[in-house]
């Protein structure tokens, strides 16, 4: 072998957690992790004594969390570190299902002009995914019908993040300017035809950026949703003039649609939070006739100035996604959990942030197989910490709102393995870890 | 007339100056208070610094913020010249199995501003033949300043044979490509070439001749083709090319007996080669560096190897590798040198790197944080520390480009709703590059 296929093969085997030379080296995790030996260890993973949000299952409270074969094997009090292969102690830690984004934009690639459908707007999904806690990437309507396998093929099958798609109504994707706003191109018939093709895999549709006056992007969206059984997902905005907001919630929308840039101010679109400072009685009502309210961060969609009165009057996120691009990344958003944490600070119980990027999202693009970590689940999990401390957290106007908590990913675990691993918890200490085999 | 009403009119002065100055000051952005750590200078103590028209424009004591269009506290943190990564792979594409033009390259912005890195060279991703291609696509599009060591083969870092093909390791359209984009194209590099023979290091140091530039060097299959770091030391290096990798542990940086430094490497060292960390996704073991920084062979720049595969594995990020050298108990002076000065001048970028007023407004402000923390190396051993590495803000060419806390930020209830951001000459966190 090659030494720089060697190199590869030995970074990905560290990247997977895949501890092949772990099984000729058995001892080092016995020392590290347990307390007797055992022949036949039934775990591959065990999670210690964290404390365990899992709002499907309604845990929460410390546990232990058991994986074999990439699922989720046992939740309980106390399972036998023996009985593991190796054990992660994560006391002080919250453990929660692998974090779900609703709303990123990853269709990354090299055409020119080409915004965030194969363009380099967009990001790779697994730079930014494992290092804060998210296992589910959701791609906010990069691709449309026509160039949806380019992404499948570019994207969704290479990345080791579970890669899903809101699907464009305009069948092009989102490449910005004039393609977004040609009618002749946003085809309900044929976008659900390409829904049908990989089902789970494209879980809804997005409308973004329409500037023109007809309704037809949203009630084609909404046609082939209902068609294809999936939600639609609406960015609202730069209309001229100003389309109705209530009209979109309460008449176009069905329960279980999405309004995404929830707390967003923008120009062509009527915030939720009005000059009063009161959220406006038709975006309390359209909660109740089941519209789905989500926070897609982004580089302009997000301001205290809405977030904060809504948040006192009880007007939380269904979900908390961060519309990452190369726009926001570097931003007042960041990341998930840097956005996560903002809503900590406005107030929201961390039991009820977690949900809403793990049970709640689930539901949302009806993936209920994912967002929890009940017995038989696919073995994604976040291990985070809540730091205490002083932080700041910066909104789209450059406004700061001060915080006492930050979420970190110390350990993200996809399909049973360790995908990222801050602090070395899953590694023994150095000294104990025998020279590999077989390397001069 | 009190002392105290004096102060009280020369802040009331220095108020009205600050707001009638709003469409220019003296400085542009100012960092106060802030631990400086600028090694080239020989700077350690706390300075105030403010750039201008992005550059360094005033390190000194006691810096009026009234002389700023926007200052920032920096109390209890470390200012110091923006980290310099003189070893990554910032080449994606569509590409499989490939760091030029591929998926084992990432892009740079997304790593290297919230770690505090703004100056970054690849190593070797592509060659003469694709080097326009990446510099069009990324050198020209990224936030980060983003420098190359041209590949030896013409193709790039490819996969299998295309690193192997001696015919496509060319001196002149090399040296043509690097003297054609002069201090973008700062270094040759050499990687990953199992043959016995030594064209690959003689054409390339024939480049670096030609174009006054070092060559950097990933030693490959040396021991298995019976070419030995000895020979590449003394016979084909010049003094300033650059051995990366170094605590690689696997081409005989090792005294077999004692672990510590091998002959050869101090033979090396002793002509003037350059010892770079080049972490990457297998490149850093503990049981070679631990034994080696025990007798002294630190390195003199502290790199990643960014790529795709080594980004979430023990390698991490900028912080993270250097993070492992506070951990082996080097102090936060001597990890700095190596991650600013040190690499700007291994590359021959020497107006990088450092504070001096007239500089490049490239600066970091890190946080020395105290805790309980591991890093891990690429087998799979964790060493404890007490220290790591956060980055709270950087600016490059003296705009901020990242703002972890928000630093920079006013309390989000004195602004109207139109309020976007801070004034674009120090405010750039926003958007990708402007055109």
């Amino acid at each position: 072998m090659s030494t720089r296929s060697r190199r590869i093969r030995l970074g990905l085997l560290l990247l997977l957690g895949v501890a092949s030379w772990q099984l000729d080296a058995g001892s080092w995790e016995l020392a590290a992790g347990s307390s007797q030996p055992t022949a036949q260890p039934q775990f591959d993973l065990l999670i210690r004594n964290g404390h365990v949000i899992d709002a499907r299952n309604s845990v929460d409270a410390v546990r232990d969390v058991a994986v074999a074969g990439g699922k989720i094997a046992r939740v309980a009090d106390k399972i036998d570190p023996a009985l593991a292969r190796r054990v992660v102690d994560a006391t002080g830690l919250y453990v929660v299902p692998g974090l779900i984004d609703i709303h990123a934009h990853v269709f990354h690639g090299t055409e020119r002009d080409a915004y965030l459908s194969n363009g380099e707007s967009a990001v790779a999904p697994d730079p930014h995914s494992f290092r804060s806690g998210q296992t589910t990437l959701v791609d906010a309507g990069g691709a449309g019908w026509r160039n949806f396998p380019q992404f499948k093929d570019q994207v969704i099958d290479r990345a080791r993040t579970r890669v899903l798609s809101f699907i464009n109504i305009v069948g092009s994707g989102m490449k910005g300017g004039p393609v977004e706003q040609n009618l002749a191109d946003m085809d309900a018939r044929l976008t659900a035809m390409r829904i049908r093709q990989h089902p789970g895999v494209i879980v809804g549709i997005k409308v973004a950026h329409y500037t023109g006056a007809e309704w037809d992007p949203v009630t084609r969206a909404v046609a082939a949703g209902t068609d294809t059984n999936v939600p639609v997902m609406i960015d609202f905005g730069t209309h001229t003039p100003p389309q109705s907001l209530e009209d979109l919630l309460m008449k176009y929308l069905r329960p279980g649609d999405i309004l995404t840039h929830t707390y967003a101010h923008v120009a062509g679109r009527i915030p939720i939070v009005d000059e009063q400072g009161r959220v406006r009685p038709f975006v309390l009502a359209a909660r109740k006739r089941g519209v789905i309210f989500d926070v897609g961060h982004g580089g302009g969609s997000f301001l205290f100035r809405q977030a904060v009165p809504a948040m006192k009057q009880g007007f939380a996120p269904d979900v908390i996604s961060t519309d990452l691009h190369t726009g926001s990344m570097n931003s007042g958003m960041k990341d998930i959990l840097n956005t996560m944490s903002k809503f900590l600070n406005m107030g929201m119980r961390l039991q009820d942030v977690i949900k809403a990027n793990t049970a709640r999202a689930a539901e949302v693009i009806k993936r209920t197989d994912l967002g929890h970590i009940g017995e038989g689940a696919e073995a994604d999990i976040a291990v985070l910490d809540v730091q205490r401390g002083t932080f700041g957290f910066i909104d789209v106007g450059g406004g700061k709102l001060a915080g006492d908590q930050k979420l970190e990913c110390e350990l993200t675990v996809k399909a049973g393995q360790i995908v990222w691993d801050l602090n070395g918890r899953a590694a023994p200490v150095w000294t104990d870890v025998p020279p590999p085999a077989g390397r001069k | 007339m009190s002392r105290a009403t004096v102060l009280v009119l020369a802040a009331l002065v220095a108020g009205a100056a600050a707001r009638q100055t709003q469409t220019s000051a003296e400085f542009d952005f100012l960092i106060k208070g802030g631990h400086v750590i600028d090694p080239r200078n020989r700077i350690d103590a706390v300075r105030d610094v403010a750039v201008k028209d992005g550059k360094i424009a005033a390190v000194a004591q006691n810096l009026s913020p009234a002389r700023a269009l926007k200052a920032v506290d920096a109390s209890g943190l470390y200012v110091t010249p923006g980290l310099v990564d003189i070893h990554v792979h910032v080449y994606p594409g569509e590409k499989r199995n490939d760091y030029a033009g591929g998926d084992w390259s990432v892009y740079p912005d997304g790593f290297t501003l919230r770690s505090c890195v703004t100056t970054v060279a690849d190593a070797g991703s592509s060659g003469w033949r694709t080097f326009e291609d990446f510099k069009r696509r990324v050198i020209d599009q990224s936030k980060t300043r983003v420098t190359a060591f041209l590949n030896i083969v013409g193709a790039g870092m490819g996969s299998g044979p295309i690193e192997q093909n001696l015919a496509d390791m060319e001196v002149k359209p090399t040296a043509d490509m690097a003297m054609k984009h002069k201090g973008v194209v700062v270094g040759i590099k050499s990687a990953h070439f199992n043959g016995p023979e030594w064209s690959p290091y003689e054409r390339a140091v024939e480049v670096g001749k030609i174009a006054n530039i070092p060559v950097m060097v990933d030693f490959g299959g040396n021991v298995k083709a019976g070419r030995t770091i000895l020979d590449l030391f003394t016979k084909y290096f010049r003094a300033g090319d650059i051995y990366t990798h170094m605590y690689g542990g696997v081409r005989g940086e090792q005294d077999p007996e004692s672990k510590g430094p091998s002959q050869a490497m101090i033979e090396g060292r002793k002509r003037g080669v350059i010892f770079d960390v080049g972490h990457g996704g297998s490149s850093f073991r503990w049981s070679t560096a631990v034994p080696l920084m025990k007798a002294g062979f630190v390195p003199d720049s502290i790199s990643t190897d960014l790529h795709t595969a080594s980004m979430n594995a023990g390698m991490k990020d900028m912080l993270n590798v250097m993070g492992k050298f506070l951990a082996m108990g080097m102090s936060l002076e001597d990890v700095i040198v190596r991650s600013t000065w040190n690499p700007a001048k291994e590359i021959k970028l020497e107006e990088l790197g450092h504070l001096t007023v007239g500089a490049a407004g490239d600066i970091a402000v890190l946080r020395l944080e105290k805790g309980n923390f591991g890093f891990v190396d690429p087998v799979g051993g964790r060493m404890n520390s007490t220290r790591r590495l956060s980055c709270e803000m950087t600016l490059r060419d003296g705009r901020v480009v990242y703002d972890l806390n928000g630093l920079t930020a006013e309390r989000w209830d004195t602004l109207g709703p139109g309020a976007r951001g801070g004034d674009p000459r120090w405010d750039y966190t926003r958007g990708r590059r402007e055109k």
